[in-house]
């Protein structure tokens, strides 16, 4: 027993070594800035390159393969896809049969005409929304966001702006949570939140009336808890770690923005297709 | 300091001289070859509002090389502020994704947050819960909250943070009750004025020849928890015209009128800002409920750039005018108290005298 | 180590009558403070103002003096007074830092912001760990925890500022038996270790057995204070609104019921 009790409190000592622990592959442990940068720059120049090739060379290029290395290839394919399929569909919908100057009859249901153009400006659409979820969802699926922003401030960001960074992305699934919650109260209590319309409507009001303004409520204590904890001091704090840089990176994501920089100013001024 | 702002100023005026002399032949055709060339620089609000980002970027690097550090812009924020903020990103991304995935109506709803921060902390908080909500909503979140489209957006979402500041700064809505008849008579006219034209615009927009029923938008995937609250902001944008009106027959409160006009002013320069993105970026569809304007106006005839700016100017003054609403109503809803403590907290409540300040020995708080 | 409030009073802003009137209340090393009374009878004011929250984070005015250790802290910033005045509330979740994604981050928060050495940092989120036995969680997610093993995490963060004085506002108040004996046991511990507490609770059970001494408040005054024992025994304790703890009141009710209160005494005592 008492051997087992020393054991413990050796263990209970120094820096734990799983803070901050690094990912199963590469990529996950490049810098986060890094793949910031890289999701940020492949969105841009999708749009930027327009067309077909430009955007489906950078979904191969910057989404898939390194999808691959880092061994997340079917959550993302599954996930971009799950996030882009609205915009894909309303945008193949829409274009299709609304493209204005289309002239090449494809196909014909009632007064509403798919055209040649509008498929292809449609095509056009989807190969641009699918580099921008799926550098998005790279990003996403490679990256706690804590990471990124203990990096930022690491490099001198304000730790309020992390705080507020963090704290949302923690408060969406908090808020859903206390909306579930409040509705299964709701229902105990005998709400209706089912049949019709109007009925939903009104079986609806008692519910995100109180998570709002529960919410907001709730300022004033987690006020009172952060500038307990000195959270009101100024000047910078200590952190215990942050991720792993390197000077490599630094110049890779200066040289991506440089290259983006580029194609912008390029494609604003006129030149390619 | 005179530095930071000097090179701010310089940034701003470049971009817009650039942009104006450059791109700015406004109401010129799209070009269907090259969706990049004309078109998506052809607004001076978007052009405008590039130039605010440009210029605090330049004030941020400013910053950055004078002492090594981004703190001064939010230093100046309360811990207060820095609390609400996340909770008001939260409200924007949940109702934004519902509004967006599940009921596919023509409005967002997703401002409701940044308006908050806005109108009770001033117009840098507004921006940045805006920017944020939307840079989150995009590269943070997982699904079914994530939305591709909304990081492109993120600049429309900081000028709506600013206009909110503005408004709050002005003490639009602080609340009026109780007025006489003459001057609620002018606050009813303008904002059934205003109420009929939107809604005769919505009506053009809805009943053009594309609507025959056959391409069918149905709700695909929702979870059962956004189909609940979609019903919500359904009843949201009918509740918030009786609401107004309510607010000013009834109650007598000319604040109303100060509401519609916020709202209309909002929603008009985030419809010419994001027009133009929404036409590049994503060819004017976005998935939400807003393509079925944009589908409408293209089968009369109109081309993207026109498409869009058509469908914001439709969807986005009733979409902030709803906003401010619910906003307005938040804020009724929260403690005097509770809101006095905020930065802009004394605009928005009734004037008052605090009896608390009085009386040599009380003394409130030091350093 | 001594806190000493003499003669305070305090007025929430944009209210006229006064919340706190005429407080005299001195907090020595290891000495452990209850504080009860009805329902907006003032408990929550006075932790606030002991720990300097109020005016300085809530607004309002204050009079009277208030020491640390015979310095008085009237032109302390809070950043300053919260390394030495530790203050925990009822919600446990709303005092997480949501930035921490783990529990030992969680308790690192406060000594991470005071800009304490990083060594040092983790050195006393262990010991705060220890102190209240929940090394084991240290690897877990603060969001996920029972509401009583986070009000712990909280009150490890306080400890973790090393400061000499806790303030506990009603620590137990949302939390279900087991949940009220781990933060029972934790302030015994804590005032073992010599640290004094200004502890709250509506229910008198917890401030029987912790407690040195206990106050009542009623309109924002002392109405009653005194040792424990002595106070919860008091006669008025019913008309002030506090209900004292169940073995006293199992024998009250026996009394006037004309049972023996002898008969009670074994399980009384259990």
């Amino acid at each position: 027993m008492a051997g087992r009790e020393r054991l413990t409190r050796a263990s209970h000592s120094g820096l734990p070594e799983w803070l901050g622990r690094p990912g199963p592959s590469a990529y996950h442990r490049l810098n986060p800035l890094t793949k910031a940068t890289l999701a940020t720059v492949t969105a841009v120049a999708a749009v930027a390159l327009g067309g077909l090739v430009g955007p489906a060379l950078l979904v191969i290029g910057a989404v898939l393969i390194p999808a691959v290395a880092a061994g997340v290839l079917g959550r993302l394919l599954r996930l971009s896809l799950l996030l882009a399929l609205p915009i894909a569909i309303s945008a193949f919908l829409v274009n299709l049969f609304f493209f204005p100057g289309g002239r090449t009859e494809l196909l014909r249901i009632g007064p509403i005409v798919a055209t040649a153009e509008g498929l292809g400006f449609a095509l056009e659409i989807l190969a641009r929304i699918l580099a921008i979820s799926g550098a998005v969802t790279l990003f996403y699926l490679t990256t706690r966001p804590s990471d990124l922003v203990l990096d930022l401030e690491r490099r001198g960001v304000s730790p309020r702006i992390g705080f507020v960074a963090n704290a949302s992305v923690q408060a969406v699934p908090a808020m859903v949570e206390r909306a579930v919650q409040i509705t299964a109260a709701q229902r105990a209590r005998g709400l209706d939140t089912e049949g019709s319309p109007l009925r939903r409507a009104r079986g609806i009001l008692p519910i995100v009336g109180p998570v709002i303004l529960g919410s907001i409520a709730e300022v004033e204590e987690r006020t009172m808890a952060l500038e307990a904890r000195a959270f009101g001091r100024p000047g910078r704090r200590t952190l215990l770690w942050a991720p792993h840089d390197t000077a490599a990176e630094g110049v890779v994501r200066w040289l991506l923005l440089a290259g983006l920089l580029v194609l912008v100013v390029a494609r604003l001024a006129g030149v390619g297709p | 300091m005179v530095i930071r702002w000097t090179a701010a100023l310089v940034a701003f005026l470049a971009v817009v001289a650039v942009g104006f002399v450059g791109f700015g032949d406004f109401g010129t055709g799209i070009d269907p070859d090259n969706f990049f060339d004309t078109e998506g620089a052809n607004s001076f609000a978007l052009i405008g509002a590039i130039g605010l980002v440009v210029a605090f970027v330049a004030y941020a690097a400013v910053e950055y090389a004078q002492t090594g550090a981004f703190a001064s812009i939010t230093s100046q924020f309360g811990t207060r502020t820095i609390v609400l903020m996340p909770i008001a990103v939260a409200i924007n991304i949940i109702l934004g994704a519902t509004v967006a995935n599940a009921l596919k109506l023509p409005v967002y709803l997703d401002s409701i947050g940044t308006i908050l921060v806005g109108v009770l902390a001033g117009p840098i908080a507004g921006a940045l819960t805006g920017a944020l909500s939307n840079v989150l909503w995009t590269y943070v979140l997982p699904p079914p909250f994530q939305s591709g489209p909304a990081a492109a957006f993120a600049i429309v979402a900081a000028v709506i943070g600013v206009i909110a500041g503005l408004v709050g700064r002005m003490g639009w809505l602080r609340p009026r009750p109780n007025r006489p008849m003459a001057q609620l008579g002018v606050g009813a006219v303008v904002t059934v004025g205003v109420v009929a034209g939107m809604a005769y615009l919505a009506y053009l927009g809805w009943t053009s020849p594309a609507f025959g029923g056959e391409v069918d938008f149905s709700v695909e995937g929702s979870d059962a928890i956004f189909t609940v609250l979609g019903w919500l902001v359904l009843a949201i944008v009918a509740l918030t015209v009786i609401g107004l009106l309510y607010m000013l027959f009834v109650r007598r409160d000319l604040t109303a009128t100060y509401v519609v006009i916020a709202g209309l002013a909002t929603g008009i320069v985030a419809a010419l800002i994001s027009a133009p993105i929404s036409a590049n970026v994503f060819g004017g569809v976005t998935g939400a409920g807003t393509d079925f304007l944009v589908a409408a106006l293209r089968q009369a005839g109109a081309d993207i750039g026109a498409a869009t700016l058509g469908q914001g100017l439709i969807s986005d003054p009733v979409d902030k005018i709803t906003t401010f609403f619910v906003v307005y109503l938040i804020l009724a809803a929260m403690a005097t108290r509770t809101k006095a403590r905020f930065p802009q907290g004394e605009r928005l409540i009734e004037s008052g005298r605090d009896p608390s300040v009085e009386e040599g020995e009380w003394r409130g708080a030091s350093g | 180590m001594s806190l000493a409030l003499r003669g305070v009073g305090y007025r929430y802003p944009g209210v006229a009558v006064p919340a706190l009137l005429d407080v005299d209340l001195h907090l020595g090393s290891g000495e452990v403070v209850g504080v009860t009374g009805a329902s907006e009878s003032g408990k929550t004011t006075l932790c606030l103002v002991v720990s300097g929250l109020a005016p300085r984070v809530v607004g309002g005015r204050i009079r009277g003096t208030i020491t640390l250790d015979g310095e008085s802290v009237d032109d302390w910033p809070m950043h300053r007074l919260a390394g030495r005045v530790g203050i925990g509330f009822q919600d446990p979740t709303s005092q997480l830092s949501q930035v921490a994604v783990t529990v030992f981050e969680e308790v690192a928060f406060g000594p991470m912001n005071l800009g304490v050495a990083r060594d040092a940092i983790v050195e006393r989120t262990w010991e705060a760990l220890g102190t209240l036995r929940i090394e084991g969680l240290a690897e877990r997610d603060p969001r996920r925890l029972s509401g009583g093993q986070q009000q712990l995490v909280a009150m490890a963060g306080l400890l973790a500022m090393r400061p000499a004085h806790l303030v506990l506002d009603e620590p137990t108040a949302q939390l279900d038996p087991a949940g009220t004996r781990l933060v029972a046991e934790a302030v015994e511990r804590l005032a073992e270790g010599g640290a004094s507490i200004l502890i709250t609770e509506q229910k008198t059970d917890l401030l029987a057995s912790v407690a040195d001494r206990v106050v009542v408040l009623r309109d924002g005054r002392f109405a009653l204070d005194g040792p424990t024992d002595e106070v919860l025994a008091d006669p008025r304790l019913i008309e002030l609104g506090v209900r004292e703890p169940a073995p006293l009141r199992l024998r009250r009710l026996a009394a006037t019921a004309g049972v023996d209160p002898a008969l009670l005494q074994p399980a009384a005592d259990a």
